[in-house]
């Protein structure tokens, strides 16, 4: 998955319209945004994530994205449906 | 260290008696698992039971079954009657005993096989290294200091240091194929949905398959000959009659086509090198063919298996997080992170890519490929130098396997006797022809290419 397709978790809230505009907020790193999704994702799942192991599922986090946009790069046309085929 | 088969005929021939067997079995067991830690239980009383009833027939003049007095044994992830399926865990040791035996376990037995025990294994199967939080490492049968690859590391290390000669393994990613290789072994992945997995506990059921690991082609063959045939209990085993290979082994290898396995399968470790030319030079395999896009399926591979897996455990990852092996657990973890689409996107990839590695047998019947990237490394040992990378040991021992198993292709690997450590090839046949895989593992063997080494003394 391409990293600017991932929800932004870290996104502030709009500013006030005022005389002068405001510049945009500086976009987070993505190691800040792995870790931002991993934390986000433990609280939606109930995962009891401790602060010790955070780096390493980060880590993990990110080889998984990357082995995604490998996949996800490769070009198929919509009539592919998944190898696994259900019988009713 | 006898073979599965020479136990059987001299059974028969009344040379020696199941319960000697059994009770030689036991004896070796005790003498050397302290220091090759693959077991996890020891099913004595029903092993000695078995083989005397064996005899009984024997003395009534009954016929004994093909593997008669054989004995073996199974990764703990197999139902065994009356003990709880550890899969390399903590935490299912609070399970309830499993009530049955697992499918295979059952043929077997129903084949003469006599179950000796449950072997030791990666947590959960999330592993390619052998070791265990829990039980401790399994150990390499050819230096102790080094790992036997996994899952299977107790499965290897009972067979390879010559306490069994069967033992049954899993294979999701590489986990028969990688200890074969680590340990010299011959390792049989047949092709998914080939074997019933029925009371197995599960890993990634898109790709979980079961097999043997033996010291010969032979006893590869004799144990899955006994355990074949469709099982209702396991919806992904096919709807397909057993299709014996024994009586096929000595066909040879004549009007074979045999290429091996370029580009993303190019190894340039000395040993595989070493190894894979010399499987080549011996069939005659004077050609290269190109697996397309092996890097993306094995890509596609992991993520299916993160996502799954994490699925799998996302109760007990909520509940007993602390009890898992930190190496599996954190991987499982962020499995559960993953969003579903790239999964979605890996099982579609994956009908593309059968379909294009399929049209690759109208022109070979099989292909020749590394089994692992290098020879065992040492327990604990977390890298391993490929060419001028450095890759993690747990993530990459399974960088050839990942993608032919992705496809559910029958695989056999064959151990090439090199030193000091082994090394093994795998023989990638077309679906269903574990028949190909099995005769040319039989004549490398004839030929003294392949051989499962005796541990130095």
């Amino acid at each position: 998955m391409r990293s600017g397709s991932v929800h932004d978790m870290t996104r502030k809230p709009r500013p006030k319209r005022t005389a002068k505009k405001q510049a945009p907020p500086a976009v987070s790193s993505k190691i800040d945004r792995i870790e931002a999704l991993a934390a986000a994702s433990a609280q939606a799942l109930a995962l009891p994530v401790e602060a010790a192991w955070r780096s390493a599922i980060a880590q993990n986090l990110r080889l998984l994205f990357h082995h995604a946009a490998l996949v996800d790069e490769f070009p198929l046309p919509d009539e592919i449906g998944p190898a696994p085929v259900f019988r009713a | 260290m006898e073979h599965g088969g020479r136990h059987c005929r001299g059974i028969a021939a009344g040379r020696t008696s199941a319960l000697n067997v059994v009770e030689a079995t036991l004896t070796r067991i005790r003498a050397r698992d302290p220091e090759l830690n693959s077991f996890t239980a020891v099913t004595e009383r029903r092993a000695l039971a078995h083989a005397r009833a064996l005899d009984e027939a024997r003395a009534h003049g009954k016929s004994l079954p093909p593997l008669a007095g054989v004995p073996f044994a199974v990764k703990n992830l197999f139902d065994i009657a009356g003990l709880p399926t550890l899969a390399g865990s903590k935490i299912n040791r609070e399970a309830a005993p499993a009530r049955r035996d697992a499918a295979l376990i059952a043929r077997l037995e129903a084949a003469g096989a006599v179950l000796v025990g449950a072997l030791n294994m990666g947590e959960y199967a999330y592993d390619f290294t052998g070791e265990n939080a829990h039980d401790g490492p399994s150990r390499n049968p050819h230096d102790l200091d080094r790992m036997t690859g996994g899952s299977s590391g107790g499965s290897a290390a009972a067979v390879a240091g010559g306490l069994v000669p069967i033992a049954l393994a899993s294979d999701t990613n590489g986990s028969i194929r990688v200890p074969a290789s680590l340990c010299g072994l011959f390792g049989l992945k047949p092709t998914y949905g080939r074997l019933s997995c029925a009371g197995t506990f599960p890993f990634v059921t898109s790709l979980d398959h079961v097999g043997p690991l033996a010291r010969s082609a032979r006893d590869l063959a004799l144990a899955y000959d006994a355990m074949q045939g469709p099982d209702p209990n396991d919806p992904a085993c096919a709807d397909r009659p057993a299709e014996p290979v024994i009586q096929l082994l000595d066909r040879g290898i004549a009007g074979l086509r045999i290429a091996v396995a370029g580009g993303y399968f190019k190894c340039n470790a000395g040993e595989v090198v070493y190894a894979l030319d010399r499987v080549a030079a011996a069939l005659g395999a004077n050609r290269d063919i190109e697996i397309p896009e092996a890097e993306r399926a094995r890509s596609a591979a992991f993520i299916i298996t993160a996502s799954e897996g994490a699925s799998l455990h996302l109760d007990r990852l909520r509940t007993r997080a602390r009890d898992f092996d930190p190496a599996v657990r954190d991987r499982l973890i962020a499995g559960a992170m993953l969003p579903a689409s790239p999964v979605v996107k890996a099982q579609k990839f994956r009908r593309w890519y059968r379909d294009a590695v399929l049209k690759l047998f109208d022109e070979v019947d099989a292909i020749l490929a590394p089994a692992t990237p290098c020879s065992a490394p040492l327990i604990g040992q977390q890298a391993f130098k490929l060419g001028d990378s450095e890759l993690a040991a747990r993530a990459n021992l399974g960088l050839y396997t990942q993608p032919i198993s992705f496809i559910g292709l029958p695989v056999v690997a064959v151990p090439v006797p090199l030193t000091p450590l082994p090394i093994a090839i795998q023989i990638i046949a077309a679906p269903w022809r574990e028949d190909v895989a099995l005769r040319i593992a039989h004549a490398l063997e004839k030929s003294g290419v392949v051989a499962a080494p005796r541990p130095a003394e």
